[in-house]
């Protein structure tokens, strides 16, 4: 620094600055990266979430405690590959899968995508009537009405300015954490749980595993991490910003569900209650709201439902134009861009027609939607190590030999489980 | 015809039937319409592909296989151009501008020439929906395209030429290209702007850089968003953004730069050249939406004595970029301005007559930097000007605002007004989406009334009945539409009249006026109370159903009242928002004044009924 006192015009200031920012993290540009990690991790507490993380504590207790720093691992791992291929190439991943993987690798990827995200939307609809169904309000008149709105909004691009607020509603989710104090669970036994895996000779066991891998590391959370780096353009000296943003993010969403599991293990599993609809969950808060549990819980599932229903059409349906070269954009009318109004349309409509079948039994509707993601995620995660490990592609940033293997192990896990799953149910367990 | 997708893969084979690999990919020269494939990549079992030239080895193929005229150990392997492109690597699956359709597509398949002859040609890249499907698979086309036509709807082929492609992912300005070659940069700039809007920000910044600076320049003006257009200009080298900013038109220029952020914008106007600095600082000077902000600089002024001559002289001595000129405008001894020359009279008179002698003998049409650029616009259009000039208070032209600026400023301001007006600002886009909305916005009132219903019905649970709620809230549509058409007088009132205008009513003036009509409103719901009781009574006797409806009707007049009362208060905000030039929509003030009404109503038929109750 003693060069730079000499001749301290504002320019060599201003440099110096500069260098020392590129060594060391500007806190500034640390607060402007974080957000979408945060998004992508409170939406990630949605219905198929909550379900899945409420039934495994009432199903199984503790015993899949040992799952959450497991995937939140994982979960950093992925979302770091997405948020990092997005700085370097500045194109979505549907982008870079069409010009790695030609047609028809991404029709397959494509296809994967609107299958698994079709259903996710469909367990945020059932998500919604089970929340709204608290209130009393019947699904033939929730769902109808929540789709129209929810299509209103997505189709007129004004879901931006709703977007804060329901992200402050589904934040109910973070009295999980509260609650976990209150009912003073066994904390020794939790961290034992937490740390020693598990398993059980059920295919239960096994179909919450794929569920609990498929909701936590989700298809459509890889395409939001990417989309929104590329929208920031965000660059490759900002990478370590991405990261911190991604790692916060993912221990947020997994400190939820851990506190989820652990609630819901500690109030639900001795009681011997069942997770067979949004009442039921709704117990867990109980210790924390008494009566009022029911308002909390229900408020919370509504607003996350909510809100990763207006994203998910819209992610799915650019993805899927980005993919074949076609218009996309809410601000594009249905005369420019026909595929992308489309495929919102007809995603939001096919959900919402099944979710109002009479006597379907909405909380499976969600578990199920969680199975299908697991099953489909090797898929566009194999997708994902290819395109990551090519260095004509990532340059200097390309995956290393452990992010490699890591993805690998959860393609591995993901499909072992699959099978074993299967496996299990076809011999009638 | 024989397609890219078909070919790639096919066994190679030497001249004995030897197979030495697969097809990789295909190099073509780039200095044609129709370019000639030039080499072949071949994969050979090593899995690296290597590069053999297509015109020496290279004896028939077809699309199942290719086969050489050589041995296996003959061939000698090639490298690739700089005139080369290969047309897998490069451009199947890329994305690429469609420089004649203008717009950014996928391609799908490469389509090439007939394989009659030896020679292959690309004839064009596949953009339609037949690439994708053949891609998949052959049969699947097939099948498809049939049954398409047999629905009368026939799917056609989209092929766009290598003369009207432009590469976006590889910069081709180092490729001799083609004479008739169109690329990005011949489009006229508010396509490129247009083209550059659909892109995702990285190639858009990438795109940018590979323009020539003066056509950047242009498409930067161009941008409807100027804050994307802010933001390019963030990511451009500075010299480079400076350079940018001095080539544009100063009153772009202005614009652009009050977008970007003070430290970034003092940086690159440190950068650029003294004159364009203080031609965009003294616009930049000037209040936003005046016509101060809106002028150029760059008009043609001459002395009062000059010739036309002299003018005709000025003008071919003129440089490129400047400012298209209409008018010659003429300064006295004291730089005032004192006269205007039209073009059309310049060209007709003869060389030495006095500029003077020719100006327009009418009275000056001018401007003040600090008029609203509203009324210079409309000024315009009155006098059927192309150019206004805007003069300083002691006369001295300070520069002039062009109709296309005029134009903006109309289009811009009539959206305003829509949308103040309540309709939608996006005329142009058409949907089912928009028509719901559409709906929506028009019976807001009937979605708030169902709601007040049904939280006037849970607030009141338990103490009062249900039906006497909702014979009450019978009187609720009433208060909701009236404070929808306050809102709806309110704005037109603003609207047709400026507050700047002398004789426009004034805020008081208005403000008795409303209340009267508030008043007049408000005994009408009362009178027709009256005659309502009258007829229930007669039916059903004094009893809950005539004291319910009694309620809700007080209330109704009662908040139609404080709907007028108040709309001198939306018009006060209104006009304070349009002071700091900020939008203001319509719906969302209707909304506000539906929900105030639905307040006052719900608090009015309580207390009325607790009065009655004691």
């Amino acid at each position: 620094m003693a060069d730079v006192t000499e001749k301290s015009t504002p320019t060599a200031a201003a440099e110096s600055g500069q260098q020392q920012g590129r060594r060391r993290l500007d806190p500034k540009r640390v607060l402007a990266a974080l957000g979408p990690g945060m998004v992508a991790a409170l939406a990630g507490a949605d219905a198929g979430g909550v379900a899945t993380y409420s039934n495994a504590g009432a199903m199984f207790g503790f015993g899949q405690l040992w799952t959450v720093p497991v995937m939140c691992f994982l979960l950093i791992v992925v979302q770091e590959t997405a948020a990092r291929m997005g700085c370097v190439t500045g194109k979505g991943f549907a982008s870079l899968i069409r010009e790695r993987f030609g047609v028809r690798g991404s029709a397959l990827a494509m296809l994967a995508l609107l299958i698994s995200n079709t259903t996710v939307t469909l367990s945020e609809f059932a998500g919604i009537a089970s929340g709204l169904g608290l209130f009393g309000v019947p699904t033939y008149l929730s769902v109808p009405v929540a789709a129209l709105a929810i299509w209103l909004l997505t189709m007129s691009g004004s879901y931006n300015r709703i977007e804060k607020i329901l992200l402050a509603i589904s934040c109910v989710f973070v009295t999980y954490i509260v609650a976990g104090f209150m009912v003073k669970p066994d904390w020794a036994q939790a961290a034992h749980d937490t740390v020693v895996p598990q398993f059980a000779n059920d295919p239960r066991f096994f179909s919450l595993l794929v569920a609990n891998i498929g909701t936590t590391i989700a298809p459509w959370m890889i395409f939001l991490a990417q989309s929104n780096v590329v929208e920031k353009n965000a660059r490759e000296e900002d990478i370590p910003y991405q990261r911190i943003d991604t790692v916060t993010g993912s221990v947020v969403a997994s400190i939820i569900s851990w506190f989820i599991i652990l609630v819901t293990g500690h109030v639900l599993f001795p009681a011997g209650i069942a997770v067979n609809g949004a009442e039921d969950a709704a117990a867990a808060l109980a210790p924390l709201a008494g009566p009022y549990a029911q308002v909390l819980f229900g408020v919370g599932l509504v607003g996350a439902s909510f809100l990763a229903a207006c994203v998910l059409p819209g992610i799915t349906a650019s993805a899927v134009c980005e993919a074949f070269g076609w218009e996309r954009g809410a601000d594009r009318s249905w005369a420019e861009a026909p595929t992308y109004r489309g495929i919102i349309s007809a995603i939001l409509f096919v959900s919402a027609a099944v979710v109002l079948i009479p006597n379907v039994n909405l909380f499976g509707i969600m578990m199920l939607a969680q199975v299908v993601n697991g099953v489909l995620l090797p898929v566009l995660l194999v997708c994902m190590i290819v395109i990551a490990r090519d260095r004509h592609i990532m340059g200097a940033h390309a995956n290393g030999r452990i992010w490699n293997a890591l993805t690998w192990v959860t393609v591995i896990a993901v499909t072992v489980f699959t099978v074993i799953m299967f496996v299990l149910q076809a011999l009638g367990f | 015809m024989i397609y890219l997708s078909q070919m790639l893969g096919e066994p190679v084979y030497d001249v004995n039937g030897e197979k030495i690999g697969r097809v990789n990919d295909l190099g073509i020269a780039t200095g044609e319409v129709f370019p000639r494939v030039t080499a072949l990549a071949v994969e050979g079992p090593g899995k690296t592909p290597f590069m053999i030239s297509w015109r020496k080895y290279v004896g028939s193929f077809d699309d199942c296989e290719v086969r050489l005229k050589v041995v296996d150990t003959d061939i000698r392997f090639s490298y690739l151009q700089p005139d080369e492109v290969l047309i897998r690597r490069d451009l199947l699956n890329k994305q690429i501008v469609d420089t004649r359709g203008m717009r950014v597509v996928r391609v799908n398949d490469l389509k090439l020439s007939d394989t009659s002859s030896s020679q292959l040609r690309l004839l064009g890249a596949e953009v339609g929906a037949r690439g994708i499907l053949r891609s998949l698979s052959p049969h699947l086309e097939r099948i498809v395209t049939r049954c398409a036509r047999a629905l009368g709807k026939p799917i056609p082929e989209r092929i766009i030429a290598w003369n009207y492609m432009d590469l976006l992912d590889r910069d081709l300005s180092s490729v001799k290209l083609s004479v008739t070659h169109k690329t990005l940069d011949e489009l006229h700039p508010a396509d490129i702007a247009d083209i550059l809007e659909r892109l995702d920000p990285r190639l858009r910044g990438q795109v940018f850089a590979q323009l020539e600076s003066e056509q950047a320049a242009e498409a930067m003006a161009e941008f409807d968003d100027d804050a994307m257009a802010a933001e390019i200009m963030g990511d451009m080298e500075e010299s480079e953004a400076s350079r940018m900013l001095s080539e544009m038109d100063p009153d772009d220029a202005a614009e652009l730069v009050s977008e970007l952020d003070y430290e970034k914008a003092e940086k690159l106007l440190r950068l650029m050249g003294v004159k364009e600095r203080k031609a965009i600082r003294q616009l930049l000077g000037y209040r936003e939406n005046t016509a101060g902000r809106i002028m150029t600089s760059e008009a043609l002024i001459m002395d009062e004595g000059a010739t036309v001559g002299d003018a005709v002289e000025r003008l071919r001595n003129l440089d490129d970029d400047f400012e298209t000129v209409h008018y010659v405008y003429l300064k006295d001894d004291e730089k005032r301005l004192s006269g205007i020359v039209t073009l059309q009279r310049l060209v007709k008179a003869e060389p030495d007559e006095r500029l003077s002698d020719i100006s327009i003998e009418d009275e000056l049409i001018t401007a003040n930097p600090d008029d609203d650029q509203e009324d210079v616009a409309e000024n315009i259009a009155k006098y059927n000007l192309l150019a206004m000039p805007v003069v300083d208070d002691n006369g001295v032209l300070l520069g002039i605002v062009t109709v296309d600026d005029a134009l903006d400023v109309l289009e811009e301001e009539h959206a305003e007004d829509l949308q103040i007006a309540g309709g939608s600002t996006d005329g142009d886009q058409s949907g089912n989406g928009h028509d719901l909305m559409w709906l929506l916005r028009r019976n807001a009132w009937f979605f708030i009334w169902m709601l007040g219903a049904v939280v006037m019905a849970i607030v009141t649970l338990g103490r009062v009945s249900l039906e006497s709620v909702l014979l009450a809230s019978a009187g609720l549509p009433i208060a909701l539409i009236v404070a929808d058409d306050s809102i709806t007088y309110v704005t037109n009132f603003f609207l047709e009249n400026d507050p700047d205008d002398e004789d426009s009513p004034s805020l008081a003036g208005f403000a008795v006026r409303s209340l009267g009509i508030g008043l007049v409103f408000a005994l009408l719901v009362l009178l027709m109370l009256m005659v309502f009781n009258t007829i229930v009574r007669t039916q059903y006797g004094m009893g809950s159903i005539s004291s319910s409806l009694t309620y809700g009707f007080i209330a109704a007049a009662a908040s139609t009242l404080a709907s007028f009362a108040t709309a001198p208060i939306y018009l006060h905000i209104l006009h304070r928002r349009d002071e700091q030039n900020k939008e203001t929509s319509g719906f969302s003030l209707s909304l506000v004044a539906m929900f105030v009404a639905l307040a006052v109503f719900a608090v009015v038929c309580y207390v009325v009924a607790r009065i009655v109750m004691v």
